[in-house]
């Protein structure tokens, strides 16, 4: 069972160890008009994370509340959120380390809700489609299976872990559907560092455009909200320092 | 299994029941949870919508030029008048922080000093800062 | 080494396309850059020019006149204000495109405030030209 929580201490015991602390989590279910707030009570030991204190929630007090977890170390990507109107995995966010008796818990802002905190990332994955980096690793399939050519190409060692928190936090994603957005354009950049075999040009081309590396607004939101240190803002002007590149370049080729 | 390809299935993004969760315009300019860049964003976006404004009226005050110097003149009385100095104020402290910004934006949107640009974007502003006290002074004590 | 899956040509892939059939090229970014940098010096030398070496701050309509009676300052006046309109109109288009219209929509805006710039500029001369033969 996870570090801090004692799943014997019930929340309306009258003394316990722990830090007493109140969740608000946000619920909606599909057929709900609009989302609302449960409230839940727990005691949290120093080490007990947002996650582990959702889970309990989940086994111990509410079964119905839907959210997504894995790997409970920040590198699945899975379990990202909003607490107390910040983007973090919940599975390294320590309780006591918010600095308050009151957490707020949201999914990530701007994706398709499935329900209460489990977003439906269909629409993320297709950004990344769009680029080359179509979502399937080597890992999924069975030893038995037959492996279509051109699999080991999607083996990626790469920091972005795909949790969304910078689309999450972006300003510009918030009001554009179009915009391609920092996840994609960094893994844009990363295509074009490491074509494997691929022709970058068509990811330059793509990215090129009002909607693509051209849409941002240095925020740098994403950047600061990246549990991996993947500096999406960084690599969108650095798509923008190529695209600049060539294009002054192909001007100079008609010249000459 | 033998059937799934590298490729993934035509997607409908929108086919999700709650389609879109965007948080619209609270994403620009709700507070909570902003870092430094992105109050840059907003007050950048402000500004810039706000001397817009300022120049759209002051076009049209303008135009008391083309009605010669009893209409420009009466118009001059009225702008020495302590709110209007106040107002000269906001729009020297909009255009400073808009231009400053504007150059770490458009420094780092060229993909210049991307990794110091927190850095600039500090020293700017307080650049910014001095700029706009010796303005404010200039305008109190000369106007 | 195996090839990545490369999608249609003139196609962002499955979810996402680009603004045009093919990536259009984007100059309103890189304009907006250009007439930033010079909105930067012109309005330098326009607030010192018309505020800040003038006794009491504002210049009455006599002052104006004799301001405007140098075509140095005629020059540059025209240019800061093309460069603050180019500028501002392109500012706001932006924001206005963050909300992700549809390509229709962003065309219009674009015409409208071309014409709305180039009004702008004209009304410019015209007061320009009206002061400076007041008489």
């Amino acid at each position: 069972m996870s570090a801090g929580i004692d799943p014997a201490r019930d929340t309306h015991a009258t003394e316990g160890t722990g830090v007493p602390i109140r969740f608000r989590v946000y619920r909606r279910k599909a057929g709900d008009r609009a989302g609302h707030f449960d409230e839940f009570a727990l005691e949290v030991a120093p080490d007990t994370t947002v996650l582990d204190a959702l889970v309990a929630i989940r086994t111990r007090l509410d079964p119905t509340l839907m959210l997504r977890h894995s790997c409970f170390h920040a590198s699945c990507g899975t379990c990202g959120m909003r607490v107390n109107d910040a983007e973090v995995m919940a599975c390294v966010t320590k309780v006591l380390d918010l600095g308050t008796p009151r957490v707020k818990v949201e999914p990530i802002a701007n994706g398709a809700l499935l329900g209460d905190l489990a977003t439906d990332m269909v629409d993320f994955y297709a950004r990344l489609a769009a680029i080359g980096r179509a979502l399937v690793r080597n890992s999924e399939w069975l030893p038995s299976s037959e492996l279509p050519p051109g699999i080991e190409a999607h083996n990626r060692y790469e920091s972005c872990i795909e949790c969304g928190l910078c689309l999450s936090a972006c300003p510009v994603v918030a009001t554009d559907a179009r915009y391609l957005g920092p996840a994609a354009l960094a893994a844009a950049e990363r295509a074009i560092g490491e074509p494997r075999g691929l022709d970058p040009g068509f990811i330059l081309n793509l990215i090129d455009d009002p909607q693509g590396a051209w849409r941002c607004h240095a925020a740098f939101e994403c950047t600061e909200a990246c549990p991996s240190e993947v500096d999406p803002a960084g690599a969108i002007m650095a798509l923008r320092r190529r695209a600049a590149g060539a294009r002054l370049r192909s001007i100079i080729r008609r010249r000459t | 299994m033998s059937e799934q390809s590298v490729s993934p299935e035509p997607i409908d993004p929108g086919s999700s029941w709650a389609s879109r969760r965007r948080r619209g315009i609270a994403g620009w300019g709700d507070p909570r949870g902003r870092r430094l860049g992105g109050w840059a964003f907003i007050l950048n976006r402000l500004t810039g919508l706000g001397v817009l404004l300022y120049l759209s009226f002051h076009l049209v005050v303008l135009s008391l030029l083309a009605r010669g110097p009893s209409a420009w003149d009466g118009f001059v009385s009225l702008a020495g008048s302590p709110i209007f100095l106040c107002f000269d104020v906001v729009l020297i402290f909009g255009l400073l922080f808009h231009g400053l910004n504007g150059i770490r934006v458009t420094l780092v949107g060229f993909g210049l000093v991307v990794d110091r640009q927190r850095a600039m974007l500090v020293a700017l502003m307080v650049i910014g800062a001095i700029a706009l006290v010796v303005a404010a002074l200039h305008i109190f004590a000369a106007g | 080494m195996a090839q990545l899956e490369q999608p249609p040509a003139g196609h962002g892939g499955p979810g996402w396309t680009p603004s045009g059939e093919t990536a259009r090229p984007t100059w309103g970014w890189i304009a907006q850059a250009i007439t930033g940098a010079f909105v930067l010096v012109l309005v330098t030398l326009h607030m010192i020019a018309n505020h800040f070496i003038v006794a009491g701050g504002l210049r009455d309509f006599a002052d104006v006149v004799a301001y405007l009676s140098n075509p140095v300052v005629v020059v540059l006046e025209v240019c800061f204000l093309v460069a603050v309109t180019w500028h501002g109109l392109l500012g706001l288009r932006a924001v206005l495109f963050d909300f992700g219209l549809s390509r229709r929509v962003e065309t219009a805006i674009t015409r409208v405030f071309t014409v709305l710039g180039l009004a702008i500029v004209a009304y410019g001369l015209w007061l320009t030209w009206t002061i400076t033969s007041y008489h």
